[in-house]
This record gives C-alpha cells, sequence and structure tokens, in this order.
C-alpha cells in the first residue's frame, strides 16, 4: 500500500480532461474482442438502466402522484386513477388560509438567495484567509473551526433561538437568513481546498504589479475559483429550502404566510391532515424540485470539477 | 506547490510557548513603556495620541468607553445573578375588576445564563484586546525611538487591504461564527451543568446550578430514567454502527456507480449521471417523508410485494412472522435499520458518484498506464491504484463524513418519527428507539421532554467522541503528510 | 333521544366527579398566578362533598373599565386548528363586531390542537395570547405557567354553562385554567353496516367472528397508548393508570390482577388476524374507506371521511365488550375534550380572556358543531336536534359513561406504546407476557427526575 502511495506520489502533475479517465479503460478494454466488448456493453447499459430505474421509482411516484385525483394517499395503486392539475391549481390558485405555498415558496426565494449571497461572501472571505493569506494563530484558528463545526447543531438550536429573539429577530425573515449565513463561514474547507491548488505565484506575479490583497481577491483569485464559487451558490441556496427544523422553531408564530416552503410542506402532512393533503404536497414538492433539477443539471459540471478539488485538497 | 505543513509538528509546545510568550510580551510593554504607553494602561488610546495617531487614539479610547459602558449597563446585572441564574420566581395578578395582568419583576435563569455567557465572552475578548493593544502601543513607541516610520491613519487603513486583509476578511464571518455557534455551545455546555428540565422551565420556574450531578446520573445506574444507562449504550452502538455504514456504503458506492458510468461501453454518459442528479435536486425532506410512505406497513410497495408472493415467500423462508402479513420494513428493528441504511444510500450515492467522478478524474493516469503495460487486468489496476489513490485524496472527506453521519439528523428523524415503535421495553423507558442517533434522541429529549440538562450531555459527550475521533483519524491518516503527494 | 342527552349529561357529571376526585389529590403545584378571586384551595376531601368548581360570575362594570383603559391597537394572536381556521376567522369577525370602539389587530395561526403543548413551551412567552388545545396537556402547559387562571367569566358562566366533565377537564387543583371548546375528543366504535349488525357490535369476540366470516378486518391502534387504555382500564377490573399525587409521576398497576389476562387475550384477537394492529390514524381511516377494515376505533374528527365513504352503511357506536380470562369487559376510553387557553404572558390578558370566552359561547359552539361537526361542550348547544341525531356525537355520548378523564404523565406513552407495539406483533418472541406488563409498568411508574 504505501509502495504504491509512493509510485503514484511520484508521478507528475498531468492536466487531464473530463475522459481521461474513459481514454485509459478504453485503452485497456481494447485488448479484449470485439464480441466481449459488446455483451460488457449491453451488461452495464442494463445495470445503468436498473440502477437508474431504481434511483428514479420515487421520484417518478412524486411526479404521478402530483397529478393524482386521490388527494390522499393511494395504498394500492402506483399510478393514480384518475389524473388532474387540480393540486397544482390548489396549491397556487386557490390557497386556503393555511396552504400559501406561492408565500412560501417567494419568502423561501428571498431567504435563499440573501443567504446564499452572504454564505458565499462569507465562505470565500475566510478560505482566501485560511489559504492565501498567513498570519499568526492561522492554525490554530482552522483546527479551531474544524472541532467548532462538529457539534450538533440541534441541540444549540435552543441557545440560538434565545440569542435571536433577544435581537428581535424571530420570526423575522431577516432572523432567518441570519441563522443560515452566518455561521457559514465555518464551511471553508472544500473552497479552502480549492484555493490551496491555485498556485501561488499567479498572486505574487499580481502583487509585484502593485496589487493590493482586495484586488488579488477580486481580479485574480474569483476567476480563478468560478467552478467553486458556482458550487458554493448552489449549495447554500439549496440549504433553505430543505431545513425545516430550526425554521419551525424561528419562525413559531404560527402565521402560515410567513412560512418557508419546508415548514409548510412538513405542515401540510400532520396526521389529522395526510388524508387531504399528500398529492398536493407531491405537487408542492415537485415544483421545488424542478427549478433545482434543472440547475444542478446545468451546474453539474461546475459541480464536479469544484467538488473534486476542494474534497480533495481539503 | 504550496508548503503549508512544514511547522505541523509539536504545534502543541508552540503554543503553549505563544501563550507564554503572550503574557510577557505584556508584561515587558508596561515594564519598558513611557508615559504614554503606561498611560494606555488607563485610557487606552493615549499611547496612540502621544504619537499623533489622533484618529486611531480616539478610536481606541471610544472602543474603550463603549466596553465599560455596556459592561456597566449590560453585564453588570446579569452576571451578579449568574452565581444562583436568578432568586425571583415569576408572580403574575390578575385583577378582575380591570381586567389587567401584573407581573412582578422576575429572574429567568434561561437568559440570565445566556446573557452572562454573552457578558463573560464580551470580557474575555476585552482583556484580549487590552493586553494587544498594550504591546500595540509599546510597538509603536518602538518604532518612534528607533526613528521608524509611524504609520498615519490612513496608512492603517490601507494595511487592512495589504498585511492585515485577513482581519478585514474574518471579522465579519468571525462575528457570525461567535454568534450561531460559539455562544450556543457555551450556553449549552453551561446548561449540562444546572437542572434545567420540565420542572425547572423558565420563565415560571427557575433553575439553578447543580455540578456533576448529570453527568453522574448518566454514568451510574440510576440515571434521568430508570434504563438510561441501557439506553445511552444502545443508542450509541447503533450511532456507531450507522456512521461506519452509511459512510462506507455512499463512499464505495458512489466510487462503483462513476467508474461504471465513465467505463468503456457506456452510451451517453452525461444522461446517466443526469439522471440519478435528478434523484437528489429534490429536497431531501420530501423525498424522505416520501419514500417513509413509500414503504409504509400498508403503503404501496407492501401492497406490490403481496400481490407478488414476495411476502408470503419472506414468510416462508423465516424472515417474517408467522401473523405478519405484510413486511415491517420501518416499522421492525433490524428490518428498519437495514432500510434506513438502504435508503440513505439511495440519497447519498449521487452525491458520492459527482465526488468520485472528480477524483478520477484526476487519477494518475501514468500509472494506470504503465501498470497496463506491464500486464495488470483491469481489477488489479482499479483495486491496486485506482482505489489506493481515492482513498488518500478523499480521506479528510471521509472523517467530515463520519462526523457528520453521527449527526445525521434528517434521515433518521425523517424516516422513522411516527412511524417506527420499539418493542424493547428498556429503551421505551428511556424514550428511545432502536434506530434513534445519539442526536435525534436528545432531539426528542428536548422538543418533547424538555429534557435540557441531560440533552446537554449527552451533546456533549457525542461532541467530544467527534472530536477524539477526527483529531485521532487525521492525525493517522496525515502522518508523513501522505496527502500532500497529490497535492500538486 | 332525549334520554340519551340526559344520559350524557349524567356520564359527564360522573366523569367530572372522578376527575374533581384526582385533581383533588393533587398538592397545590406552585401557583404561577395568585389571584385575588382564587377558588377555594385544593383540600384532601373525599370526592362526594366535592363541588363542581366554579368561575366567579364578574360584575359588569370590568368590561366597560377593560374598554376604556384600552387606548392603542389590541394585538393578539390566536392558535386554532388548521381545519378550524375559515370557522375561526368568522368568529374572531364576530367577536371585533362586538366591540366596536376598539382597535383590533387579531392574527390567526395554524397550531394543530395536539401539539400546542409542543410549540407553547419551548418558548411560553411567544406563543400566541390565545390557543385551542386538547385536554391532556393541560397539566404541563399548567406547571410551565402557560395558561392563565379563569379567575372570572364576563360574558357566559365558563363553569355552569358547559358539561361538567368539560370543565373538570379544564380544572387544574381546583381552579379553571381554559375555556371548554368541544367534547368530543375521545375515541369509539366506526363500523360498516353492512358487515355488523347492531348486536354484533356489542361484543368485540362477536365482531372478530363476522368479520372473519366476511374475510375482513377490524383495525385497532394497538400501539397507540391512549387507545390501548381502552382495554387495561376496562370497567370492572380495578386496573388504572392516572397520574399520582404529585402531579408528574403515574400510578399505573395493569401488572396486576386481570392485567395478565387481558394481554393474552389481545394476543389470542390479533392472533386470529381479523383483529389488526392499525399502522396510525391516516391508514385506519383509509382502510376503513377502502373496506379492508369493517370496523375501527377512531374520533369524530375523521367523522365526515368515513361516512361519505361509507353511506348508507355508516355506523358509530360505543366501544364494544370482550373477554379476558373467562370474564366479559367493556372496553373503557379516554374522554377528551378540546379546550382554550389564554397565555398569561399576552400584553393584552383581558382581551384575549374576552375573546377566549367568545369562541366558546354558545352560539360559537354551535357554529363549530355546524361547521365541522364537533360535538359541543356547551349544555345548550349539545342538547340540539340537529346535535343529537349526529351518529358519532351520539357513539362518543353513549361511550362517555365508560370513560376515563385523561389524567397521565408524560412517562405514560412511550412504554405503553411500546407494549402495545408488542402486543400488536403477536408477541413474536413469546416473552411472559407478565414480564412485558412488568416492564411497561417499571417504565410508566417510573420517577421523573428533578435535581
Amino acid at each position: 500500500m504505501m509502495d504504491e502511495n509512493k509510485n503514484i506520489a511520484e508521478s507528475p502533475a498531468k492536466e487531464t480532461s473530463s475522459k481521461g479517465i474513459r481514454v485509459v479503460y478504453e485503452n485497456r478494454r481494447s485488448m479484449g474482442k470485439k464480441q466481449k466488448n459488446l455483451i460488457g456493453s449491453i451488461f452495464k447499459n442494463g445495470l445503468l438502466t436498473v440502477l437508474t430505474v431504481i434511483w428514479l421509482i420515487p421520484i417518478l411516484w412524486l411526479v404521478v402522484t402530483a397529478f393524482s385525483a386521490n388527494p390522499g394517499i393511494s395504498y394500492t395503486r402506483f399510478f393514480p386513477e384518475r389524473w388532474t392539475l387540480a393540486n397544482f391549481k390548489r396549491i397556487f390558485f386557490a390557497p386556503d388560509s393555511v396552504l400559501q405555498y406561492g408565500r412560501w415558496f417567494w419568502n423561501t426565494l428571498v431567504i435563499a438567495i440573501f443567504s446564499c449571497a452572504i454564505s458565499t461572501a462569507f465562505i470565500l472571505m475566510v478560505s482566501y484567509a485560511f489559504s492565501c493569506t498567513r498570519f499568526p494563530g492561522r492554525q490554530g484558528m482552522i483546527r479551531f473551526s474544524m472541532i467548532l463545526g462538529m457539534f450538533p447543531g440541534v441541540l444549540s438550536m435552543i441557545a440560538v433561538y434565545f440569542i435571536m429573539k433577544s435581537i428581535g429577530l424571530t420570526n423575522s425573515h431577516i432572523g432567518m437568513i441570519v441563522v443560515y449565513s452566518a455561521g457559514s463561514g465555518l464551511g471553508y474547507l472544500i473552497v479552502k481546498g480549492f484555493m490551496d491548488t491555485i498556485p501561488v505565484s499567479m498572486r505574487e506575479a499580481a502583487r509585484l504589479e502593485g496589487a493590493n490583497e482586495l484586488q488579488i481577491f477580486f481580479k485574480v483569485m474569483m476567476p480563478l475559483c468560478k467552478p467553486i464559487v458556482v458550487y458554493q451558490i448552489i449549495s447554500s441556496f439549496l440549504a433553505p429550502w430543505s431545513d425545516f427544523v430550526f425554521a419551525r422553531l424561528m419562525l413559531n408564530s404560527g402565521i402560515s404566510k410567513d412560512w418557508t416552503v419546508a415548514i409548510g410542506l412538513y405542515n401540510m402532512l400532520d396526521k389529522t391532515l395526510i388524508h387531504n393533503n399528500f398529492s398536493a404536497f407531491c405537487a408542492g414538492g415537485l415544483i421545488i424540485s424542478l427549478p433545482i433539477s434543472v440547475l444542478f443539471v446545468i451546474m453539474q459540471k461546475y459541480y464536479v470539477e469544484s467538488v473534486t478539488s476542494g474534497s480533495t485538497k481539503g | 506547490m504550496r508548503i503549508e505543513r512544514r511547522k505541523k509538528k509539536g504545534s502543541g509546545g508552540e503554543a503553549l510557548r505563544g501563550f507564554k510568550n503572550y503574557f510577557t510580551d505584556f508584561g515587558s510593554a508596561v515594564k519598558n513603556g513611557d508615559l504614554g504607553t503606561k498611560a494606555s494602561l488607563l485610557v487606552m488610546g493615549a499611547g496612540f495620541l502621544a504619537r499623533k495617531q489622533i484618529i486611531k487614539g480616539i478610536l481606541v479610547t471610544l472602543v474603550e468607553l463603549m466596553y465599560f459602558l455596556a459592561f456597566a449597563l449590560y453585564s453588570v446585572p446579569y452576571l451578579s445573578k449568574f452565581g444562583t441564574l436568578g432568586t425571583v420566581k415569576m408572580e403574575q395578578s390578575f385583577d378582575p375588576i380591570t381586567m389587567q395582568q401584573t407581573t412582578n419583576d422576575y429572574d429567568n435563569s434561561f437568559l440570565i445564563l445566556i446573557h452572562s455567557m454573552i457578558s463573560l465572552f464580551l470580557l474575555v475578548v476585552f482583556v484580549m484586546y487590552y493586553i494587544h493593544n498594550m504591546k500595540a502601543v509599546y510597538e509603536v513607541q518602538k518604532n518612534a525611538q528607533a526613528g521608524k516610520h509611524v504609520n498615519s491613519f490612513r496608512e492603517d487603513l490601507r494595511d487592512m487591504l495589504g498585511k492585515k486583509f485577513h482581519v478585514t476578511l474574518l471579522t465579519l464571518p468571525s462575528i457570525g461564527v461567535v454568534m450561531m455557534n460559539i455562544l450556543p455551545i457555551l450556553v449549552l455546555v453551561a446548561i449540562a451543568f444546572t437542572n434545567y428540565d420540565q420542572s425547572h422551565m423558565p420563565p415560571a420556574s427557575l433553575f439553578t446550578w447543580v455540578g456533576f450531578e448529570n453527568f453522574k446520573a448518566l454514568f451510574s445506574s440510576g440515571g434521568m430514567t430508570i434504563t438510561f444507562g441501557y439506553a445511552f449504550g444502545k443508542v450509541l452502538s447503533w450511532t456507531l454502527i450507522w456512521a461506519v455504514f452509511a459512510t462506507f456504503t455512499n463512499f464505495i458506492g458512489g466510487i462503483l456507480l462513476a467508474v461504471l458510468i465513465n467505463s468503456k461501453g457506456v452510451k451517453f454518459p452525461k444522461m446517466w449521471r443526469s439522471l440519478f442528479v435528478v434523484a437528489i435536486a429534490v429536497p431531501q425532506f420530501v423525498t424522505l417523508i416520501l419514500v417513509r410512505n413509500f414503504f409504509r406497513d400498508d403503503g404501496i410497495v407492501n401492497t406490490l410485494c403481496a400481490n407478488a408472493g414476495i411476502t408470503d415467500f419472506l414468510k416462508n423462508i423465516g424472515l417474517l412472522g408467522a401473523n405478519m402479513n405484510y413486511i415491517p420494513f420501518l416499522t421492525s428493528k433490524g428490518w428498519a435499520n437495514v432500510m434506513i441504511i438502504l435508503i440513505n444510500i439511495w440519497v447519498g450515492v449521487p452525491y458520492q458518484m459527482l465526488i468520485a467522478t472528480g477524483v478520477l478524474m484526476n487519477a494518475p493516469l501514468d500509472q494506470v498506464e504503465s501498470a497496463r503495460i506491464d500486464g495488470a487486468s483491469s481489477s488489479q489496476v482499479f483495486w491496486k491504484i485506482t482505489i489506493p489513490y481515492i482513498l488518500v485524496v478523499q480521506g479528510p472527506a471521509l472523517i467530515t463524513d463520519f462526523v457528520r453521519n453521527i449527526n445525521n439528523f434528517n434521515v433518521i428523524y425523517l424516516l422513522t418519527q411516527d412511524v417506527y415503535t420499539t418493542t424493547d421495553q428498556m429503551l421505551a423507558n428511556s424514550n428511545a428507539k432502536e434506530v434513534d442517533l445519539l442526536v435525534t434522541w436528545l432531539f426528542r429529549l428536548t422538543n418533547e421532554y424538555y429534557n435540557y440538562k441531560m440533552a446537554s450531555v449527552i451533546g456533549i459527550i457525542v461532541f467530544i467522541i467527534c472530536v477524539v475521533f477526527t483529531l485521532v483519524s487525521y492525525s493517522r491518516l496525515m502522518a508523513g503528510g501522505r496527502e500532500e503527494d497529490y497535492q500538486i | 333521544m332525549k334520554k340519551r342527552a340526559i344520559a350524557l349529561v349524567m356520564a359527564m357529571m360522573m366523569t367530572a366527579s372522578l376527575a374533581g376526585c384526582e385533581g383533588k389529590t393533587q398538592p397545590a403545584q406552585e401557583p404561577v398566578a395568585t389571584e385575588p378571586t382564587a377558588a377555594p384551595e385544593a383540600n384532601n376531601g373525599t370526592p362526594e362533598e366535592e363541588p363542581v368548581v366554579e368561575v366567579a360570575k364578574a360584575d359588569d362594570s370590568a368590561v366597560g373599565n377593560l374598554i376604556s383603559a384600552t387606548t392603542g391597537t389590541v394585538k393578539l394572536t390566536v392558535w386554532a386548528s388548521e381545519e378550524d381556521q375559515d370557522l375561526t376567522k368568522g368568529l374572531i369577525d364576530g367577536f371585533k363586531a362586538q366591540y366596536p370602539d376598539v382597535t383590533f389587530d387579531i392574527q390567526l395561526g395554524a397550531c394543530s390542537e395536539s401539539v400546542t403543548k409542543d410549540n407553547v413551551l419551548a418558548d411560553p412567552t411567544a406563543a400566541a395570547d390565545v390557543f385551542a388545545f386538547a385536554d391532556d396537556q393541560i397539566n404541563e402547559l399548567v406547571n410551565a405557567g402557560a395558561l392563565q387562571e379563569v379567575a372570572a367569566a364576563y360574558t357566559y358562566d365558563v363553569s355552569k354553562e358547559n358539561v361538567a366533565g368539560s370543565v373538570a377537564a379544564a380544572t387544574v387543583n381546583g381552579k379553571v385554567y381554559a375555556y371548554p371548546m368541544t367534547a368530543d375528543n375521545g375515541y369509539f366504535l366506526y363500523y360498516n353496516k353492512s358487515v355488523f349488525s347492531d348486536d354484533d357490535i356489542k361484543s368485540l369476540d362477536k365482531m372478530i367472528e363476522v368479520a372473519g366470516a366476511a374475510n375482513t378486518q377490524i383495525g385497532f391502534e394497538l400501539a397507540n397508548a391512549w387507545y390501548l387504555f381502552g382495554f387495561f382500564s376496562a370497567q370492572g377490573t380495578d386496573l388504572y393508570a392516572r397520574l399520582s399525587s404529585d402531579g408528574v409521576t403515574n400510578e399505573c398497576n395493569w401488572n396486576e390482577g386481570v392485567g395478565v389476562d387481558i394481554a393474552n387475550a389481545l394476543i389470542g384477537y390479533v392472533d386470529t388476524g381479523v383483529f389488526v394492529k392499525a399502522a396510525d390514524d391516516a391508514s385506519a381511516v383509509s382502510n376503513m374507506k377502502d373496506g379492508k377494515y369493517a370496523a375501527i376505533v377512531n374520533g369524530t374528527w375523521s367523522a365526515a371521511a368515513i361516512s361519505e365513504a361509507l353511506g348508507a352503511d355508516y355506523g358509530a357506536a360505543k366501544l364494544p365488550t370482550f373477554t379476558a380470562g373467562g370474564k366479559e369487559y367493556q372496553m373503557s376510553s379516554f374522554a377528551g375534550y378540546k379546550l382554550i387557553g389564554v397565555n398569561p404572558h399576552s400584553e393584552f390578558v383581558g382581551w384575549s380572556m374576552l375573546l377566549a370566552e367568545y369562541l366558546t359561547n354558545e352560539e360559537s359552539q354551535v357554529a363549530r358543531f355546524e361547521a365541522r361537526g364537533l360535538g359541543p361542550a356547551n349544555i345548550k348547544a349539545a342538547a340540539s336536534e340537529a346535535v343529537k341525531s349526529d351518529p358519532a356525537i351520539a357513539a362518543i355520548a353513549a361511550q362517555a359513561e365508560y370513560a376515563t378523564p385523561q389524567r397521565i404523565g408524560g412517562n405514560f406513552w412511550d412504554p405503553a406504546k411500546s407494549l402495545g407495539e408488542i402486543i400488536g406483533n403477536g408477541n413474536p418472541d413469546k416473552t411472559d407476557v407478565k414480564t412485558l406488563l412488568d416492564n411497561a409498568v417499571e417504565g410508566i411508574n417510573a420517577p421523573v427526575a428533578s435535581n
């Protein structure tokens, strides 16, 4: 094991394209017979088809249930008996006093945009400080922040709540933005890892030309960090869409027009409401998933690139 | 390219030395300072004023004044009650004739605790700043005496974008982390030493310090409930089993899937990848609630299994009790534990696949090629080159994932809340279940039973486990700085 | 029909005196509110001489005082269940119209009555000013100082106009802490008339026989301590599970006497494959609608869904008898009420009390019955022909005779639920039944830690 590591370690750096690994496997495979390849290909594509089906069945269930005319859960049928658009109409155009999907969506969108902007900024700032500047206590801070991130957040929730309450930020969307973004500086690991891979020489060159750190930050590092910035934006944008524990505690006035999508959807499945709400819940879930899926599929490339460098070099 | 870990070893000793220097530097600053510097002991900006750093001097003095003001008006009222956490109980009286409620000026133990913690934190920060300030003043004095340039305010500001850029960058995020992480943690640690539970809930009641009672209660046989120690052991072991399985199944699954998608003969790899990505684009709480209903005892999967004869088959081979006419996917121990891990694979593998795809792109191709020329088979290449490579580069991420899984609240809570009922009566007597992680258990203890003191104790223990695990595994993984080999 | 209504009132009186008795045995729990017109302090008097608690009717000038003392906008938040939103909104408008000189800003929030306690106790100072909750939460709410004592009534006599059982349910330590809203939060039997005759449903043994022959099932949420109670505390068993005198821990003796017989009987029922453990409320109701279950035990909240699905075959009745150890016992149940409470931390306690009174007065209770079919706690509202002819409400009235008010500490739920789960699975590990009960009772009676 050690020896092999050494071997790998001695290999020179190499720019690899996304097709690199495929090329290798193709080369390796090209020694085999054509027929064998064909069988292998059929097998692999078949296996992938099976896996994809397994992965997508619950998603398909979400989609078809969203169009189901039966408002509750169907226990016996996968596909609905009758199809309808009523669930979408109900959550958007016929909001009853509690079910205010449009409002929830808007609230969450606003919270997500602001907390995404702040968290991304914070994370980039911390990462740059830890990766590209040198100051006494830096290592200590890095280690300390790593340990800090391990405290179970569920537990500190109640203290966070009262701290926020003492500055009057409960039941407010500003408060939610603070909750989602203020502590985000701790999530710098992946971005810092990415920045670590950018050669110092690039910053040195800029410095020689008289640029200050701020200019280096914006003009040199940011363009190079594009994939990781995109990655970070996506991940911080997604957080408010799925958090319901914190949101439920912080937005505890019970006024449903202040809720986020996550609280609202979670509330729809309350024991006494599930008969009436399950397919509407699916419709709501489907609607938030659509933009996110599109975002994800488009940003996949950046995601892969940045996750790679970040997680490996963290 | 970077040589970052050079000073890694012996950092403990260094920290100690640094700590010592911190105070000796302060001592020499006081001892050797001239009048202006010494005056800074009282008026913090005096030293700067003496060196004609007018704006800086005024600002620093203002900070000092503000702190003293805050201390007197904000900290003192709370800190004075910190020892008892309050003595005046809330009393309200309602006058039925005027229909007005009057409330006495009562103490709220929890607010006293929080604000005392904030006050103590501010005090420590101020003392540190005070010491730092003395040193800075002394530094200025030395520079002035040596005839070196003394910075103007404008130059100091410019430094904030130059030499001291890290201060500019870290200030706001640090304040955020203090507010959202450090202070809450301090408060929660303090609660572990109080009797804050359902019979002592502010604002109506007071709670107070009890020392190590709660820790004793956890580790002595008695405990908070009669079977608490037993439940703690059970929950802890499932937490660790879960964390190991959840981490490694996802990790390996992600690699295998990435290799499969990238391997030769697979048409449209991008399309396959996107399809898997769609599965994770639906927010986790939606998919988990959905899957929970999917696998209900009377749900769609059970109906299909019953129709297909799978239920009967399982009954025949003894996996199901004779009077079970459904498969208890999420409702019986064993089944539920396995299902949770499987569902977690479903949730997590696409993420890991994306990461692994990226890692594989950077795989050491020369090694693979030369090994291949040496006649290594594809599986040899995979196991002897690709996997070790991935393990080394992904090592730190694996550790973070492990810790994240120990604290993986969402998956367990959303899959088992209101669904799973324990049949282990010893667990039930402590409000725990076989599928509980320590975090979900303590969430229930706080959220439904208001047992904040024991939840804090558990939280501290989870924290210690995570920290010890991380430090040990990091130091092992990082021994010899192996990961550096790949940091080109 | 009239007889039945009288029986209902009688039954509620009986449960009230029982509840009063239990309330009595508790020591005063560090009262959170000291009030000038306090009801007589609890003593250890015997239940017979225990008068029903009374809320003093304040003189009429009080409301006038309040109106003249109110200058700015009165901001209130009300929590009602999601199903109650439209109705409550209408009632709030009615309330506002009563006081045209006062500016109100009343917000209506959604909070299911079954979880009100969790939402209130997280931070009582941030909870709604007026909230609806199920009566089982009253002890914890009072202990946490989250309920304003109903020291006086202004627009109607809270203690006299509501059925005694509901007032007892709103009473802790001899003081009334909430306004009764509905008297229907217990459970009873729903059955399919096409399967069972009126005679069949008197005995569970007969029902199982009939349902088995008809190839259907009877669903019962065994793994739910609330329902399981109905079997173990059946009439004539001397078994009990109740709050002990300290107001926090429980007293339960299910492991004594005929407890083992009952557990064995239940396991026997489960073994028939006809009497099955329903997963939860939703699944019970859903299976009832689909015809998989021919009978379930559930509450009024499902009445609309079931009657719609079954149409003419819709039936509701008191719980059946069952046989344990060769003897027949009548199933008991928890008598449940929904109450409205006022938050003592409210900025406008006086207005909150008036609003709570308005939301629970006779007209509002009638409106609640008409809109949602919920059984009124108000005596006059409950006596109306429409209420009495509602099958679900008639069933709960019939069951009231055998029902016990719900006074039980938090440690009851998980151990009893676990016991029910084991029984519902037919005791797969063949653990000694006595051991099962001993373990459950140990957990139920466990001390609540407090240093």
